[in-house]
């Protein structure tokens, strides 16, 4: 599941270090012989700003490159991607992975051509995310994991982890929007409710309390009798009190005469509302949070009533007010999201599944339980994505060109855009068929940099972007004869590469998000006969897996098991020829753990028993075992954990159930299984049961 | 005893006023100046009386009901800190060795940077953690410098990981001569595998031999016949590789060696994944040779050892002197602590404190000692506790004896690791009063008696000292007059559950409390033993049911026994809401009997420590 992603080190030239500064356009090493590549970093200081222009640059452009860094990718050794996962265990371990780690880097590049200079222009844009908690009546302690190796990772590539965490722009999901306005409503209905109780509930027991609630209840008449008499509201204080801490004066709230009050603690305020409740039907309190989030405290007049329902509702309103407003600023980063699905361009990654769950779960909401339900959902929100591993894995013509180098994202930028990476545009014979590609950051274009950036997401994004555009003029897409209404979503040279993704890369498991198509089913083959495997954790850790085939082999005969394969230290999977011998195992192993005799202790299988923790279990539980939100490191204390320990043999009734259900297809080689995926010619075959 | 009084900042301490942040200089101690600062380490540590410290961590709790409260026993206590300490990192670890001496205190403070980096790529020390974002946005608030946690930070090993370390790092070990000794029958296939393994050393040896009497040859010659030979060299002297597939046949190698024991010595050669790969034999020209060569494998270990223990070093030096700790949160601090440094926690609350007490045998829980002096003051904030005993006349002088440089308040990182400064301040400021309490003239004295025995009711409550409320309240109540109830229809008050419930069944005619654990569980404390009881099965059984009881229970009503809470603590199911880690509690099948069942007593007070406005 690692990313097949390579960062060759490039030498960093005169990279200064500065860890607060919300804005770092770093073309400002003039000093160097070229400039260095410009890059926007965007922070919660300039975000509003950028977010403005960042609209008009997606509205204008022909596809959106992005890339995202994360605090990490596998919660344990064993959710890494293994040769037995079958396509949903597959996507249960990419949903644990999106759920579990944070996005602290979204990389965004549009992509435009410009037929003026017959090239295109992009825009990288590096943004820092942090999953800050703005709202305080959200749900308490949003936590996420870091994984050690990960975060070493960012820290070579001298991530600035600081303006991160301190200045990364947060988000809410949709669904996290959706819960906070209905909570924020809520609070909204039950304050109508409370404030009338709330007033009678204190009790003025200390001696202070009454001394004090007297003193104000005279001060308030005075104030009062001073208004209605005198009818001169003065804007002097009538009582500016000896302290200096503590002031009253009369001012107005809401074209009403109002007392406001500075200086007193909370336990003083509900003092005084308690006298206002009991001696002043006529006075009403109230506690606003003006624009700048200062609070203010007004002790307010009101003539009627009708006039204090009305006060009394303007106040609740303005506060709900207040509540919209902070879950809107609290949306945050969520707007580029936002902004990239309803524009519906075309979003180009690299291998970029698991990006586009993590898009997913921080923006839209909890990813969904199963594949499946993720492919029906995924694509009202992003119709159109292209991943450019597909692209030059599975289009032959690339794939030669390739010259079968690494598809691993900077490997690719080398061999397919050198004239970028090393900014040699004249001396490349090849110059005709190269996609010339020019940065604009802040208006200020640029087509000659050094390139020797430090990895951001940024720039992998603009990478990204320019080994697409390189491989569409590869296939033959014209940039020169296309034009504005033309959306590259629906060219047919792409079609069949757009809206699949790689769910694993090592095993070339390819998912298909178009939804409706007459063969989406097709993503869902398997290698193996998984109710051919059986699970075994905990057995003695000295064991090799060359042993326990020969223990497995001396029971059921030598041809019984094909392979043995560890997914860490305490399990591994045994792959037997047939699923019969699966229930014969476990069978086999539960009578053997019941039984104290001198069969246990000689029989082959006591190798593997050794110790009466060993636990096995069928394909079903692995999956089980994954779907846990829990994450030890062990794979074995992972089963303990998840309670699997007792289970062997299900019933016959459902065991047949699923059988029938599973649909297997057999293909061996990963290439065989791209090419036959893409030609629709894979054949289905029903697994036998039997 | 000689100290270095290169820099001292006196303040008398208990002026709330001056104790603003950055007032002591400490030395910050990274990566980089790790090692040329242990030494400075190990004497100030040597020449201190106590060591304060104090840890900052990634996260605290994840749910409201996570964080320990008066309703927990000193088991839930110890499971609840257990779960933070696995999760959450130490980024920083604020070391104060310090000694008091009449009014002066004289403090050698320490802020080391931690970040756990996986340098043998093996999963240690840690394979990933967690971090809470408000946790992280509030440390960054303070000027917290991620970038030189992360980059510079000091990595660590456990006692633990340490020992299973040795095989990782590459480098060939001796053979355990322990593990030479038992050995199941042979077979013949053992047999067989023996003699041809023997026939191979004794010609390997026999070519050694004669190859060392010959030392007329020169180097060329002395390398053909290497190479003839094809026998390898281990450094300067020759070996020899013999590959293995199973730990047993190293067994059978080493038990065979024996034979050659006088000038052959064995090494293991770890394989990458699991296990042994191979066992070299190495050949000893003479018996000093050989004592040279172990000791040269001995150094060669140790100085890896050193490498990878990094930051434990510290607190290797804090168990070996067997000094007080004084520590402000004793036990989240001790169990991050015990998983970080010496191996992971165990199960329960008795194995932690026998396993932390064999490596640091005097723990201080400062929370607990000012509740003695000054029962109402709330410890969690360091300088209020200190301006809360003002009332006392008790003057500290404080004299960092540590610091090469004076304070710049410009270097704003000079000011982390202040509380631990301010946990000996406060600790000797409580030393005072409890000094002149007892009017004893011979502070060495108590500092010997008075203390051990403060110390020892420490450790003997371990975890237990966060069970008791000091409330004026506060009354005893047995955990089996608690019920947990949850899964109410509509959102209510404390107030308005309590009266729902007196309408709803008998047994709330008596004296009863409610209060919410947090927004999904409320408790019901009854001040008799019975009711409970009779509650609970009146909930769980049919006939029983009726009423508005009746009609709570249709609506989602649930309810449990102390039990339950105690089981969901020791499954570990720690949901974000109670209700759901109760509920899932009540569905697993696990029947284990329960280690700790006895009902214990908790403190109840109406004033509980949970205040919902924060949750």
């Amino acid at each position: 599941m690692r990313r097949q992603k390579q960062w060759p080190l490039r030498p960093l030239l005169a990279y200064s270090f500065c860890s607060s500064a919300a804005e770092r356009v770093s073309n400002s090493t003039a000093a160097a012989a070229t400039v260095a590549f410009p890059l926007k970093h965007v922070t919660r200081s300039n975000f509003e700003k950028t977010l403005n222009d960042l609209r008009a640059l997606v509205k204008a452009a022909d596809f959106v490159a992005i890339d995202l860094e994360m605090t990490g990718v596998t919660s344990a050794p064993w959710r890494d991607s293994l040769e037995f996962d079958r396509y949903d265990v597959r996507y249960l371990k990419v949903k644990d992975s999106a759920e579990k780690f944070a996005v602290v880097q979204f990389g965004v590049c549009p992509f435009r051509w410009d037929a003026r200079t017959q090239s295109f222009v992009s825009h990288p844009q590096n943004f820092f995310v942090f999953p800050r908690q703005e709202l305080t009546f959200d749900p308490p302690a949003h936590e996420f994991l870091c994984q050690t190796t990960s975060m070493d990772f960012l820290a070579k590539y001298q991530f600035d982890f600081n303006t991160c965490i301190h200045e990364g722009i947060s988000y809410l999901s949709r669904r996290q929007e959706e819960e906070a306005s209905k909570r924020l409503e809520t609070l909204y209905r039950e304050e109508g409710i409370d404030s009338s109780g709330e007033t009678e509930d204190l009790k003025l027991v200390r001696l202070a309390d009454v001394l004090f609630a007297e003193r104000m209840k005279n001060m308030l008449n005075e104030w009062r009798t001073g208004l209605l008499n005198g009818g001169n509201v003065s804007s002097e204080s009538p009582r500016i009190s000896n302290e200096s801490t503590r002031s009253t004066e009369t001012v107005f709230h809401q074209m009403r005469p109002a007392l406001s009050l500075k200086g007193f603690t909370s336990h003083q305020l509900r003092v005084i509302n308690s006298v206002l409740g009991k001696h002043f039907g006529d006075l009403v309190y109230i506690h606003s949070n003006d624009k700048s989030s200062c609070s203010q405290d007004f002790v307010v007049y009101t003539e009627s009533e009708s006039d204090k329902e009305n006060l009394m509702k303007e106040a609740k309103d303005e506060r709900k007010r207040v509540g919209e407003r902070k879950i809107q600023s609290a949306i945050g980063f969520r707007q580029v999201i936002d902004l990239l699905a309803s524009e519906k361009k075309l979003i180009v990654g690299h291998n970029c599944f698991l990006d586009i769950a993590h898009v997913y779960s921080k923006f839209v909401g909890p990813l969904p339980s199963t594949a499946e339900k993720f492919v029906a959902s995924i694509n009202s929100h992003f119709p159109y994505i292209v991943d450019t591993k597909i692209l030059l894995n599975v289009n032959p013509m690339l794939h030669q060109r390739m010259k079968k180098s690494s598809t691993s994202l900077s490997s690719a930028f080398s061999s397919l855009c050198p004239q970028i990476e090393f900014s040699s545009r004249s001396s490349d014979s090849h110059l005709q068929q190269r996609v010339k590609i020019d940065v604009e950051v802040d208006n200020f274009r640029c087509s000659n940099w050094n390139a020797g950036g430090k990895h951001e997401a940024g720039y992998d994004a603009f990478m990204t972007g320019c080994i697409f555009a390189q491989a569409c003029n590869h296939l033959g897409f014209d940039f020169t004869q296309h034009s504005q209404s033309d959306n590259l979503a629906h060219n047919e040279k792409l079609e069949k590469y757009i809206n699949r993704l790689y769910l694993s890369w090592t095993r070339g498991d390819i998912i298909d998000l178009r939804t409706g198509h007459s063969n989406a089913d097709n993503w869902r083959v398997s290698k193996f006969k998984y109710e051919n495997i059986v699970l075994i954790w905990n057995f003695p850790r000295k064991l090799k897996a060359r042993e326990i085939k020969e223990c497995i082999c001396k029971a059921f005969g030598s041809v019984s098991v094909i392979s043995v394969y560890h997914i860490d230290d305490s399990a591994v999977f045994l792959l037997f020829k047939n699923s019969e011998l699966v229930w014969d195992f476990l069978k086999l192993k539960r009578q053997l753990e019941s039984s104290d005799g001198p069969v246990s202790v000689l029989h082959p299988l006591s190798k593997i028993l050794e110790g009466g923790n060993t636990g096995a279990a069928d394909y079903e539980a692995y999956k089980e075992i994954c779907s846990s939100h829990i994450s030890e490191i062990l794979f074995s204390d992972q089963a303990e954990t998840v309670g699997v320990k007792s289970r062997t043999r299900p019933d016959p009734q459902d065991e047949t159930d699923r059988r029938e259900e599973s649909t297997v297809a057999v293909t061996h080689k990963s290439s065989d299984l791209i090419d036959a995926f893409l030609a629709n010619r894979v054949e289905v075959e029903t697994a036998t049961t039997n | 005893m000689q100290r270095r009084f290169l820099s001292s900042i006196c303040a008398t301490a208990g002026n709330s006023k001056t104790l603003n942040q950055g007032r002591w200089s400490v030395k910050q101690v990274k990566k980089s100046n790790f090692h040329v600062t242990l030494d400075k380490i190990r004497a100030s540590i040597d020449s201190s009386d106590f060591i304060a410290l104090s840890l900052q961590n990634t996260g605290s709790y994840a749910a409201a009901w996570h964080r320990v409260s008066a309703i927990d026993t000193p088991q839930t206590s110890y499971l609840k800190a257990k779960y933070a300490a696995e999760r959450y990192q130490i980024l920083q670890f604020a070391l104060c060795p310090f000694s008091l001496q009449g009014s002066k205190l004289t403090v050698h403070p320490y802020n080391f940077h931690l970040f756990p980096r996986d340098e043998l790529k093996c999963g240690m020390p840690s394979y990933s953690f967690s971090c809470q974002a408000s946790r992280l946005t509030s440390m960054a608030r303070e000027g917290f410098d991620f970038n030189t946690c992360i980059y510079e930070g000091i990595s660590y090993l456990s006692r633990a990981q340490e020992s299973a370390s040795k095989f990782l790092s590459g480098n060939p070990i001796l053979a355990d001569p322990i593990a030479v000794s038992s050995s199941s029958p042979a077979t013949v296939a053992d047999t067989v595998f023996v003699g041809r393994i023997r026939s191979r050393v004794k010609n390997w040896r026999k070519s050694c031999v004669e190859s060392s009497i010959k030392t007329g040859d020169d180097d060329l010659v002395s390398s053909l016949r290497r190479l003839v030979l094809g026998s390898e060299q281990y450094g300067s002297r020759l070996c020899l590789t013999i590959d293995v597939c199973s730990e047993r046949q190293v067994q059978l190698i080493l038990e065979m060696l024996t034979e050659f024991s006088e000038d052959v010595v064995p090494l293991l050669i770890a394989s990458k994944s699991r296990g042994t790969q191979a066992v070299r034999t190495v050949f000893m020209s003479s018996k000093e040779d050989k004592d040279l060569f172990k000791r040269e494998l001995q150094d060669l270990e140790n100085k890896e050892n050193r490498r990878v223990r990094g930051f434990r070093e510290v607190i290797d030096l804090i168990s070996s002197s067997q000094k007080p700790i004084i520590s402000q949160n004793y036990l989240s601090d001790l169990t991050s602590i015990h998983a970080k440094f010496l191996g992971p926690l165990p199960a329960n609350v008795d194995d932690f404190s026998s396993s932390l007490s064999s490596a640091f045998p005097n723990v201080v829980d400062l929370s607990q000692f000012m509740k003695e002096i000054s029962p109402l003051s709330n410890i969690s904030n360091l300088p209020a506790a200190m301006s809360s005993l003002n009332r006392f006349f008790a003057p500290v002088d404080v004299e960092v004896a540590n610091q090469g440089s004076p304070v710049k308040l410009s270097e704003s990182y000079q000011s982390h690791g202040q509380n631990a400064v301010m946990i000996s301040q406060l600790f000797a400021k409580l030393r005072t009063i409890q000094k002149s309490d007892l009017s004893t003239e011979d502070f060495q004295a108590l500092a010997s008696d008075e203390h051990e025995s403060s110390i020892t009711s420490c450790s003997k409550n371990a975890g237990d000292e966060n069970v008791k409320v000091w409330s004026k309240n506060s009354r005893r109540v047995s955990s089996e007059n608690l019920v947990f109830i949850w899964g109410l229809a509509k959102k209510m008050t404390a107030a308005n559950l309590k009266n729902a419930l007196q309408k709803s069944h008998p047994v709330f005619a008596q004296e009863f409390d409610v209060k919410y654990l947090d927004k999904s569980c409320a408790i019901v404390v009854f001040w008799e033993s019975g009711p409970s009881e009779t509650f609970l099965s009146a909930v769980n059984n049919e006939e029983q049911l009726c009423g508005s009881l009746r009609e709570m229970v249709a609506e989602g009503l649930r309810a449990a026994g102390y039990e339950t809470y105690k089981k969901a603590c020791r499954l570990g199911f720690w949901e974000a809401d109670l209700a759901e880690s109760l509920d899932k509690t009540l569905e697993s099948s696990d029947t284990d009997p329960d280690t700790d069942s006895n009902p214990s007593e908790i403190d109840w007070s109406n004033d509980l420590a949970i205040n919902f406005y924060e949750l």
